[in-house]
C-alpha cells in the first residue's frame, strides 16, 4: 500500500499507458458494460483496488506476451494471475468476478485455440514455447469451466458488438465529457485530502482500463490542471516533488521542456539548492529516468549560470552531473556510451576551468553537507565533493571503454584519441592539487599520471640518445622535443611517492611502473637495482591481482630489456616464471584462457575480464616467447652438449625442451614457418655447431618482421644475437667434438666461427677454468691440446648402468625388508639364504 | 661340417622334444630386411622319435596398414597346401622370429608360443639374430616353454602366489633345446669348395676388435630393462605396503568388534550382526607378476649375450696383444 502512496501519481501515468496498450483490443460495448460495473465500484475500499491493480498488471503482461507469442511467459504469468485471483477471493466473492478478468480468460482461450490450430506456426515455435502452449491450453480449459456462464455472456456481447459500433461512438462522446468531470473532481480532491484523492485516483486507474481512445485528450487537460495545482502549492516541498515527477513522466508524450521553476519564482541559491536536493533524492530510486535526470541537472546549471548564482553552486551542480553520468550505467561491467563519455570529459574540463579561475573555492570530501558555503559572500566557497575521485573514476571508465572496444577496429583508434584528453585532465588536476591538495591526494594523482606514462616509449628521448640517427630535424620534431623527457617526469613523480606515500599499494605500483619505464628504455641496471632494492619478489604473491599483473608485466619487460642488452641468463630468469606456466596471456592480463566452465563460472569470468589490460598497453606475446626461447636456446644447447652423458642432467628450460620434442615428433620436417619452428630449427643447427645455419634461422626476413623489428634498437639486438650465436656455437662445437680432436688450432676455430682470436682464446680459457673442457692451451702454436681423461661413452654407459642397478638393489632390499619386517634385514640376514 | 652339433645342455629336458635337427636349407628368408623390423614365419617339419626335424619354413607376409583385412590363417593354409603339392613336409612344428641384440622375451612371444605349444605339443620357436650372424657367428636358438609355465599359462594365474606355488622363476620359464644342423651332401660339398676358395682376408671379420657399438647398444637396452624392473619393484613395494596396512586395519576392526560383542554379551544384549569383512576391506589389486618375470628373463638373456660377447672380445684382445708382443720382439 505504501508503495502506491509514495508514488501515487506515478502509477497513474503507468496506468494510462497500459490503457493505451489495451485500447485496440477492447471494444466499445464492453466499455459500456464495464463502466456501469465500475461506477458502482468507485467508492470501494483500498484492498480491492490493490488486488485489482495487481490483476490488471498481470493481465497487461499476459497480453504483451500474447502479442509476441511468448508462450512460456504467458504460462508463467497465467499461473501468477491464478494465484493473485485466489488471494483476492474474498473481494471477488463480495463484488463478483471482475469483467476484465473474464475478458482475459476468454481472449486467452480463443487465442490459444487459434494458435493450436495453426499447425505451421506451431512447428516454427521453439521447444519451450510449444510445451508451454500445450500446458497452458489444458490449464485454461480446465480453469475456464468455473467461469463458463460469464465467458459465454461476454462472448455474446462481443458478437453483438459489431452491430452497435455507431452506438458506441456517441457513447464515446459522452464518456469524454464524463471523463472531464471526473478529472476535475480528482484535481480538487487532491488538494483537499490525501486519502480521498488517492481513492479517486485509483478508481481512475481502473477506469483507465476501460476508457478508450478519447482518454488521451482528457489526460492532456488534466496535465494543465496539474500545472495549475502545482503553482498553487509551490511552497510545499512534497507537492512540488510530486508535481515534478508528473511532468517528467509526461515528457515523452507532451514534448515540452521540463519546467524547473514556476513562473515568477525568484530564483536564488536557496531555491536552486533545494531543487538540486530534490533531483538528487530521486537518484538511485527505481523508475527514475537517469538520462532525464542528467538533462535536468544540466538545465539547472544553465539556470544558475543565467542568474549568476555564483561559482559555488555551479561547482556543486557539476559534481552532481558527473556523478549521475557515472550512475547512468547500473551495471558495473557495462561501459559508458560515447556521447556520455564525451559529456563527462567536457564536464570535468569545465569543472577544472572553474576551479582554476576561482581561487576561493574549497572542495573536499570531508566538508560536511551543512557546513557548505555555496552562496556568494565574502567567505570563500566551500563545496563538498572530491574532484580526485571523479577523475579517478573517469580514468577507470576510460579503461573500461578501451577494454570493451574491439582492438582491431577504427573505433578503438578513435577512442584512443581521447587518451590525450584524459592525460590532459589528469595533468591539469595534478597542477591544481599540487597547489591545493594534501600529500595523499598528490600521491594518488601522481600515480594516475605515472600509470598513463610508464608504458609509453619515449621516441624523442630515444632519438637523442642515438646521435648517429640525427638527420635534419623537421619542425615537428623540434616541437616534440621541447616537451619534458618522460624519464625525468617518471623520476620526479616516483620519488615523490616513495618519499611521501603512506599506503603500500601506491608505492608498489609506482615502483613497478618506474622499473617498467626504465626497462622499456633499456636502462637495465637502474631497473634491476630498483627491482632488487624493493624486495618485491618476496611478497608480491600477497598483493591484489591487478598489482600482480603489473608485476608480471614489469618482469617481462625487464627480461626483454636484459635480452636487448645481451644478458641472456638474466633474461631467461626473468621470463622463466611467466613462460613456464604456459599461461602468459592470463598472467599479463591480456586475455582469458579457454577453460571449461567447471573451473570458472560466469561471475569469475566477469571479474577476470575487468582485470584485462587495454590493448594498447599489451606486450607482444610472440616477442616475449621468442625472446624466451632464444635465450633458452643459447643457454641450453651448450649445456646439453656438455652434459650429454650425465645421468642426472637437469633441464634449464622445460618449455624449450617441450618445443624441441614437438619438433622431433613431426613426421615430416618442412622448412620452418612459425617463430617456434624457426627457433627449433636453429637449435638443431646449433647442436651441430653450425652457427651459420643457426644464424640464418634466427635472423631472417620472417623473424625480422615477426619479432626483431619490434625492438627500438633493432640493429644492435641483431648484432648482439649474431655474436651470441657464434660464441655459443663455438662452445657447443668444442663440447661435442672435443673427443674427436687431439689438438685444434685456435686460428681454425676463429675462422670457423668468424670470431676474433682473443675472443676464442677467452672462451676456451673460460671453459678450461670451469673444468668444462679437458684441454690445455699451447701458447706458441696457438692450439688447444685435448686431454683424454674423461670416460668414453661406453664407460659412461657402464657408469649409468651401475647407478641404475644400485637403485634396483635398493628397491629390492625394501621388498625384502617388508617381508622380514625389520629394516636392514637384508644385511642382517646372517647365514640365511635368500628365498 | 657334416653335421655341427651345438653343445648339448647337460640337463635332461622333460619334454617330448630333446633335440632339434635343422636342415641346412632352412634359413629365414628375410636377410634383406635387416632393418629394425622383426620378421616372423612358420616352421615345417616332422617329429622323429625324440627329435624334431625342421625341414622347411616360410615367412608370414609383412603387414602394411592398408591390407588390414588380410587373412593370415588362410594364407598359411594355402601355403601349406601348395607345399604339400610339391611333396614337402607340411607339418606345422613351430615358428621363428628374428631378433636384435637378443631382445625377444616379451609377452607376445610368450602368448603365441603358448598357443602353439597348446595346439601342437612339439612346436618350438626359433630365435634368429641376423646382425650377429652377419658379423660372423651364427646365432640361432630354439626355445620352448617349460611344462610348469605351460600349466600357469593354461590357468592364467599370473599372481605372485600362483607363480610361487608353481615355483616358476625367470630361470625356468623357457628351456633351450639343442640344435643340430644337418646339411645335404651336396651342400657339404659346396661348403668345402667355398672354404678352399675363400682367402684369409674374408675371415678378418671374425677378428674385428671394434666392438663398442654393439656393446653400447646392448648396454642401452639392458639399462632400459633395468629401469622397467625398478618401476615394477616399486609398484610391488607399494602393493605390499598397502596390503599390510589394510591387514592391520582389518585386524583392529575385528578386535574392536570382539570387544564390543563381549560388552554386549555381558549386558545381555544380542551380539552385533556379522558383516562381510571382504566387502569392507577390499584387498588392493596385486600387480601382475608375469611382466616382471619376463623382464627378468630378458635381463638374464641380455646378460648372457653380453657375457658371451665380451668373453669373445677379450679373447680377441688377448690374441691381439700376444701378436703385438711377438711382433715387437721380432
Amino acid at each position: 500500500m505504501s508503495r502506491f502512496f509514495a508514488t501515487g501519481s506515478d502509477s497513474e501515468s503507468e496506468e494510462s499507458s497500459s490503457a493505451d496498450e489495451i485500447t485496440p483490443k477492447a471494444t466499445g460495448t464492453t466499455f459500456n458494460k464495464n463502466k456501469e460495473a465500475f461506477t458502482t465500484n468507485l467508492i470501494l475500499c483500498c484492498p480491492l483496488r490493490f488486488r485489482f491493480e495487481e490483476l490488471t498488471n498481470i493481465i497487461k503482461t499476459i497480453r504483451n506476451a500474447m502479442k509476441i507469442r511468448d508462450m512460456s511467459k504467458c504460462l508463467e504469468e497465467f499461473e501468477q494471475l491464478y494465484r493473485a485471483f485466489l488471494k483476492s477471493k474474498t473481494i471477488v466473492d463480495k463484488e463478483g468476478v471482475p469483467q476484465f478478468y473474464i475478458r482475459l480468460l476468454a481472449d486467452l482461450e480463443d487465442y490459444l485455440n487459434q494458435l493450436w490450430e495453426d499447425k505451421e506456426g506451431k512447428k516454427k515455435m521453439n521447444k519451450n514455447n510449444a510445451k508451454a502452449l500445450s500446458t497452458l491450453r489444458q490449464k485454461i480449459r480446465k480453469y475456464n469451466k468455473d467461469f463458463e456462464t460469464e465467458i459465454a455472456s461476454y462472448k455474446e456481447v462481443l458478437n453483438s458488438s459489431t452491430n452497435v459500433i455507431s452506438l458506441c461512438r456517441c457513447q464515446d462522446e459522452e464518456s469524454e465529457s464524463d471523463d472531464d468531470e471526473d478529472s476535475e473532481d480528482w484535481g480538487s480532491d487532491s488538494v483537499d485530502s490525501g486519502g480521498e484523492s488517492e481513492d479517486n485516483e485509483g478508481a481512475a486507474a481502473s477506469l483507465a482500463v476501460v476508457f478508450l481512445k478519447k482518454y488521451k485528450d482528457g489526460r492532456r487537460k488534466r496535465h494543465k490542471k496539474i500545472e495549475q495545482v502545482e503553482e498553487e502549492v509551490d511552497e510545499d516541498g512534497e507537492a512540488e516533488e510530486g508535481g515534478w515527477e508528473k511532468v517528467k513522466g509526461g515528457v515523452p508524450l507532451v514534448k515540452e521542456k521540463p519546467k524547473m521553476f514556476a513562473k515568477g519564482t525568484e530564483i536564488n541559491s536557496a531555491v536552486v539548492i533545494k531543487k538540486l536536493t530534490e533531483i538528487l533524492q530521486a537518484r538511485g530510486k527505481k523508475g527514475t529516468d537517469r538520462a532525464a535526470q542528467i538533462e535536468l541537472l544540466h538545465a539547472l546549471s544553465g539556470i544558475s549560470n543565467e542568474n549568476n548564482l555564483g561559482q559555488g553552486i555551479l561547482v556543486k551542480i557539476k559534481f552532481n552531473i558527473i556523478a549521475s553520468l557515472y550512475d547512468y550505467n547500473t551495471n558495473l561491467a557495462a561501459f559508458m556510451k560515447p556521447e556520455m563519455w564525451k559529456k563527462c570529459l567536457e564536464c570535468i574540463d569545465e569543472l577544472l576551468d572553474i576551479l582554476f579561475e576561482n581561487n576561493n573555492i574549497f572542495i573536499g570530501e570531508n566538508i560536511a553537507e551543512d557546513s557548505e558555503n555555496l552562496a556568494i559572500s565574502d567567505q570563500p566557497f566551500r563545496v563538498r565533493g572530491c574532484i580526485l575521485t571523479l577523475v579517478e573514476r573517469m580514468d577507470e571508465e576510460f579503461t573500461k571503454i578501451m577494454q570493451n572496444t574491439d582492438p582491431h577496429s577504427q573505433e578503438y583508434v578513435d577512442n584512443l584519441k581521447d587518451e590525450g584528453r584524459v592525460c590532459g585532465i589528469i595533468d591539469r588536476l595534478l597542477q591544481y592539487l599540487e597547489s591545493k591538495g594534501s600529500t595523499e591526494e598528490v600521491c594518488r594523482i601522481y600515480l594516475r599520471r605515472i600509470m598513463h606514462t610508464y608504458y609509453k616509449f619515449d621516441y624523442k628521448a630515444h632519438r637523442q640518445l642515438l646521435p648517429w640517427v640525427t638527420g635534419p630535424f623537421s619542425e615537428q620534431d623540434q616541437e616534440e622535443s621541447e616537451g619534458e623527457d618522460s624519464a625525468i617526469i617518471m623520476d620526479r613523480l616516483c620519488k615523490f611517492i616513495y618519499a611521501k606515500d603512506r599506503t603500500d599499494r601506491i608505492r608498489t605500483c609506482a615502483i613497478l611502473c618506474h622499473i617498467y619505464h626504465h626497462a622499456l628504455h633499456s636502462r637495465w641496471y637502474q631497473a634491476r637495482d630498483l627491482m632488487l632494492m624493493s624486495h618485491l619478489q618476496d611478497n608480491i604473491q600477497h598483493a591484489d591481482p591487478p598489482v600482480q599483473i603489473l608485476y608480471n608485466r614489469t618482469m617481462v619487460q625487464l627480461g626483454i630489456c636484459a635480452f636487448r642488452q645481451g644478458m641472456i641468463k638474466d633474461a631467461h630468469n626473468a621470463l622463466l616464471d611467466i613462460q613456464s606456466s604456459g599461461r602468459a596471456k592470463e598472467l599479463l592480463g591480456q586475455g582469458l584462457l579457454m577453460r571449461n566452465m567447471q573451473e570458472r563460472n560466469a561471475e569469475q569470468e566477469k571479474i577476470e575480464k575487468r582485470r584485462q589490460v587495454p590493448f594498447h598497453m599489451h606486450i607482444n606475446l610472440e616477442l616475449l616467447e621468442c625472446v624466451y626461447l632464444v635465450s633458452a636456446m643459447l643457454l641450453e644447447i651448450p649445456y646439453m652438449a656438455a652434459h650429454e652423458f650425465d645421468a642426472r642432467r637437469r633441464m634449464i628450460s622445460k618449455q624449450f625442451h617441450h618445443q624441441l620434442r614437438v619438433g622431433e615428433r613431426q613426421p615430416l620436417l618442412g622448412p620452418p614457418e612459425s617463430m617456434r619452428e624457426h627457433v627449433v630449427a636453429a637449435s638443431k643447427a646449433m647442436k651441430m655447431g653450425d652457427w651459420r645455419t643457426c644464424h640464418s634461422f634466427i635472423i631472417n626476413e620472417k623473424m625480422n618482421s615477426k619479432v626483431w623489428d619490434l625492438f627500438p634498437e633493432t640493429q644492435c639486438v641483431r648484432e648482439m644475437l649474431v655474436r651470441k650465436i657464434q660464441e655459443e656455437s663455438l662452445r657447443t662445437y668444442l663440447f661435442t667434438y672435443s673427443s674427436v680432436y687431439d689438438s685444434i688450432s685456435m686460428e681454425t676455430l676463429s675462422e670457423m666461427f668468424e670470431l676474433e682470436l682473443p675472443t676464442v682464446h677467452s672462451i676456451i680459457s673460460k671453459m678450461i677454468i670451469n673444468e668444462e673442457l679437458m684441454a690445455s692451451l699451447d701458447q706458441p702454436t696457438q692450439t688447444v691440446v685435448m686431454h683424454r681423461t674423461e670416460p668414453t661413452s661406453l664407460q659412461n654407459m657402464a657408469l649409468q648402468l651401475a647407478e641404475k642397478l644400485g637403485g634396483l638393489v635398493e628397491n629390492n632390499e625394501r621388498v625384502f625388508d617388508l617381508k622380514q619386517g625389520v629394516y636392514g634385514g637384508y644385511f642382517n640376514r646372517g647365514t640365511r639364504t635368500r628365498p | 661340417m657334416a653335421s655341427r652339433k651345438e653343445a648339448p645342455s647337460g640337463k635332461s629336458l622333460d619334454s617330448p622334444v630333446r633335440q632339434i635337427q635343422i636342415e641346412g636349407l632352412v634359413r629365414p628368408h628375410h636377410q634383406a630386411l635387416q632393418g629394425s623390423e622383426v620378421v616372423q614365419g612358420v616352421l615345417l617339419g616332422l617329429v622323429v622319435e625324440d627329435r624334431l626335424e625342421i625341414t622347411n619354413c616360410f615367412p608370414f607376409p609383412q603387414h602394411t596398414e592398408d591390407d588390414a583385412d588380410f587373412d593370415e590363417v588362410q594364407y598359411q593354409m594355402e601355403m601349406m597346401r601348395s607345399l604339400r603339392h610339391v611333396n614337402i613336409d607340411h607339418l606345422h612344428v613351430g615358428w621363428y622370429q628374428s631378433t636384435f641384440y637378443g631382445s625377444f622375451v616379451s609377452r607376445a612371444l610368450l602368448d603365441s608360443q603358448f598357443s602353439y605349444q597348446h595346439a601342437i605339443e612339439e612346436s618350438v620357436v626359433l630365435i634368429y639374430d641376423p646382425i650377429k650372424t652377419a658379423q660372423g657367428s651364427l646365432c640361432l636358438k630354439a626355445y620352448r616353454l617349460t611344462p610348469k609355465l605351460m600349466e600357469i599359462c593354461r590357468e592364467k594365474d599370473f599372481s605372485a602366489d600362483g607363480l610361487k606355488k608353481a615355483s616358476v622363476g625367470y630361470e625356468n620359464m623357457f628351456e633351450e633345446v639343442p640344435i643340430v644342423i644337418k646339411n645335404s651332401h651336396l651342400i657339404n660339398v659346396l661348403l668345402w669348395e667355398l672354404e678352399d676358395k675363400s682367402t684369409a682376408a674374408d675371415k678378418h671379420e671374425l677378428l674385428n676388435l671394434s666392438s663398442s657399438t654393439h656393446l653400447e647398444k646392448s648396454l642401452q637396452m639392458l639399462m632400459d630393462r633395468v629401469d622397467e624392473m625398478s618401476q615394477d619393484i616399486v609398484k610391488y613395494n607399494n602393493y605390499c605396503r598397502s596390503l599390510s596396512k589394510q591387514q592391520q586395519q582389518k585386524h583392529q576392526y575385528i578386535q574392536r568388534r570382539q570387544q564390543e560383542n563381549a560388552q554386549r554379551q555381558s549386558r545381555g544384549e544380542p551380539p552385533l550382526p556379522e558383516e562381510d569383512l571382504s566387502k569392507m576391506f577390499k584387498p588392493p589389486q596385486p600387480p601382475p607378476r608375469m611382466d616382471t618375470l619376463l623382464i627378468a628373463s630378458q635381463l638374464s638373456t641380455y646378460c648372457q649375450t653380453i657375457k658371451e660377447f665380451t668373453s669373445q672380445n677379450l679373447g680377441k684382445l688377448f690374441m691381439a696383444e700376444a701378436l703385438q708382443g711377438t711382433s715387437s720382439y721380432s
